[in-house]
């Protein structure tokens, strides 16, 4: 039985390219040419949902403001927050990221179910284009959590809201499953578990919550369209329903949620730091068991979000406790993050900074959390702006820095072109900077009393707000930066190599950009990675592109 | 693709329909768990004025759902004892049988008197035995393009994904039943 054989029959031959235009680009089965298309798409629908809040920050720039009527401003807030969660950081992260590099990292030739993957992309622009087509017929008001009765009782546009967000969750499940299973069945020869690359962990762990959490999301925007739709009495209280079942639902896949927009980032700060301070990470072991068990603790939690909603004091409790247990292993990932510094050569470049970014601004908001997760300073903090500070702090800190941190990383890999270096730095101080300056007011005036989605407020926070609003425009100012440092890099960027970080990971044992079938041959995995000084892990890999560079 | 490497992608196939199963296990418990959390919720059950469907006909077409069953489990046999007439025989009478289970599902939804949107009973009944009826109605189109599979020669000894995803997914929908039935019934 010839080794090449193992667990990779019809992906070892290479099939023929696809030859027109529409195979090719439009509706591509290749994971590489998908992933480009959601990092465009999600890429787009940041800018959009970024627009939204500068127009709330507009608002907010004094009390009494006229730039937006309330109801507008309660549109704009909760089609940002839908817009940020589902069409931007879920799709990047896990469609992006995780089709571009998970396959090359285990070195396959494609997605499991290829077919599938196409399809979780289609259905990605058709799910944004009715999320924000839901202004023309009164986008949803009550928040991205839109809890019954309001959303109930709200025009059209809620339910436009139901319809697009069950599609994007119909594409996340199918992605979690389809990686699910590549990330079990298609790991190259040698690939056992210990020796996977930490970001296939990642991606593994929040495919399994993809797959799992959605289909509550699912059930539970079903309840409320045909409530809305149809008179079905699941959230009407005059007819024995209870807006609290809405609640249970809903949160049952949104904590799952968060931890899928965190893990991957997670997965991304793990790659990165090996690379860019040339030493093994440490606690490889560590890090791998703590996502799966995130992930496996993410789903009992989700009441934390409730404490104000009328629980028994023992759930209370129960769910303090879980949520303060939750901090243990994500902690042990920063703590061995930080520890694999050590004895390192520490380059600085771009990813390297968005990576001490992340670990800042998470490390903080993880702080915060566990602060909202004691149910005495939940009953006062709910709905404030200390909430808005912690979840940005974790899902701009850590989603987007960490986002960041790997289309510096992965660019060369998939363009065949560096972005510039310099204008990097500038993207990220200056990003860093507005981001703190943004929201680390918030949480004074949120501990002083300003509740969240309000239009208005009373005017003690006006000089907060007029700051937060000014660095809030900075901070999308800053967003140019890396616009132009794309666009530049794809007319005139310095031509990447096969390997411009010293990688020891198989994305970069191949040319840049990637060919379409990846790799030549299967390689075969003969130790882990990220172990620098030692010899190559790899057998199978053309010798001239293994090489890895020595600074 | 040699039989040996399909092995593989057999494998491949299978795992993912069993992680689609398993989520749309998840879908069918949110709204169990609505309706028994709406159940417990409520002063009185059923509530007010609301009567609960007859066990007889919901019996005798649980009978007539999991003889489906049970054709279905002997019709795999069959083919893979290569008694290919028997093999088509099972499946038609579990196509029928499947249609007849509908046909019963029918005639129990003309003939109540709650309605969807009349009360949270019907809101959990009609939901779920709805969303299980249109499970069955998907599942009896998938048994009839794999009698029209089978009809064409697709299936060989060796490679019969097909015929294997529908069999787990008509069990599927059999187990779903036993909670529903169970849960509306008799609990």
């Amino acid at each position: 039985m010839s080794v090449t054989n193992i667990g990779q029959p019809e992906s070892s031959h290479i099939h023929p390219p696809p030859d027109t235009f529409i195979k090719k680009y439009v509706f591509s089965l290749d994971h590489k040419v998908i992933a480009v298309q959601y990092f465009i798409t999600g890429g787009l629908f940041f800018v959009l949902a970024g627009l939204l809040a500068e127009l709330m920050r507009a608002q907010l720039m004094g009390p009494n403001n006229h730039v937006l009527s309330i109801a507008t401003y309660n549109q704009a807030y909760s089609v940002h927050g839908s817009a940020m969660v589902w069409l931007v950081v879920i799709p990047l992260l896990t469609g992006g990221f995780g089709n571009l590099v998970m396959p090359l990292q285990i070195g396959a030739r494609d997605v499991a179910f290829p077919w599938l993957n196409m399809i979780s992309f289609w259905l990605f622009p058709p799910a944004g284009i009715l999320l924000f087509a839901s202004f023309l017929y009164g986008a949803p008001q009550a928040g991205w959590t839109e809890y019954p009765p309001f959303s109930v009782q709200m025009p059209f546009g809620t339910s436009m809201w139901c319809m697009a967000i069950f599609l994007i969750g119909v594409s996340a499940t199918i992605t979690g499953l389809n990686f699910l299973v590549t990330i079990v069945k298609m790991r190259a020869p040698g690939m056992t578990w210990t020796r996977t690359p930490l970001f296939v962990w990642a991606t593994g762990v929040t495919a399994f919550l993809s797959m799992i959490a959605t289909a509550n999301l699912s059930a539970a925007l079903a309840g409320l369209f045909i409530q809305r739709e149809f008179g079905v009495p699941f959230y009407d209280v005059s007819r024995g329903g209870a807006p609290v079942l809405w609640q249970h639902v809903f949160w049952f896949y949104s904590h799952p949620a968060v931890y899928i927009m965190i893990l991957p980032a997670f997965g991304i700060v793990s790659e990165v730091i090996p690379t860019f301070v040339r030493r093994p990470i440490f606690g490889y072991k560590a890090i791998a068991y703590s996502s799966a068990t995130i992930g496996l603790l993410s789903f009992m939690v989700w009441a934390h979000h409730m404490f104000t909603s009328g629980l028994q004091h023992w759930e209370q409790f129960a769910f303090m406790v879980l949520t303060m247990l939750i901090a243990v292993p994500t902690g042990i990932k920063i703590f061995s993050w930080v520890a694999s510094l050590w004895g390192g050569k520490i380059r600085l470049d771009s990813p390297l900074l968005f990576v001490f970014g992340f670990l800042s601004t998470f490390t903080f908001g993880g702080v915060t959390g566990i602060l909202l997760a004691s149910v005495p300073v939940d009953v006062h903090e709910h709905a404030s702006y200390f909430v808005v500070a912690h979840l940005h702090y974790v899902l701009f800190g850590g989603s987007m820095f960490g986002i960041f941190a790997g289309m510096y990383y992965w660019w060369p890999k998939i363009t065949g072109r560096l972005l510039d270096e310099r204008l990097g730095k500038w993207h990220f101080w200056s990003m860093f900077v507005a981001f703190n300056a943004t929201f680390l007011p918030m949480h004074w005036i949120g501990l002083h009393g300003m509740p969240r989605r309000v239009a208005t407020y009373d005017p003690i926070y006006t000089s907060t707000n007029e700051f937060v609003s000014i660095s809030a425009f900075v901070l999308g100012l800053s967003m140019l930066i890396f616009a132009y440092n794309a666009l530049r890099s794809a007319k005139s960027g310095e031509v990447a190599g096969p390997n411009p970080w010293g990688g020891r990971t198989l994305e970069w044992m191949i040319p840049s950009p990637a060919p379409y079938y990846n790799f030549k041959e299967i390689p075969i995995v003969l130790s882990g990675p990220y172990d620098y000084g030692k010899p190559l892990p790899y057998a199978n890999v053309d010798q001239e592109l293994a090489t890895v560079p020595v600074h | 693709m040699s039989d040996f490497e399909y092995e593989e992608v057999r494998r491949q196939r299978l795992l993912g329909f069993l992680f689609f199963l398993i989520s749309d296990c998840v879908i069918f418990g949110d709204f169990i768990f609505s309706y028994l959390y709406l159940r417990n919720a409520a002063p009185v059950w059923p509530p007010l004025g609301i009567e609960r469907p007859y066990l007889y006909l919901a019996a005798v077409n649980s009978v007539v759902l999991f003889g489906s069953g049970a054709t279905m489990h002997f019709a795999m046999e069959a083919f893979r004892h290569s008694n290919r007439r028997l093999f088509v025989g099972l499946l038609l009478a579990t196509i029928v049988l499947g249609s007849m289970f509908l046909g019963g599902q029918a005639y129990e939804y003309t003939h109540l008197h709650d309605t969807w949107a009349g009360s949270t009973f019907g809101a959990s009944f009609f939901t779920l035995t709805g969303m299980h009826g249109f499970h069955v109605f998907i599942g009896v189109i998938f048994l009839i393009t794999v009698l029209i599979q089978t009809l064409r020669g697709t299936y060989t000894p060796h490679r019969y994904f097909g015929l294997t995803a529908a069999t787990l997914y008509w069990h599927f929908v059999d187990v779903i039943w036993v909670a529903l039935f169970f849960l509306f019934y008799i609990y």
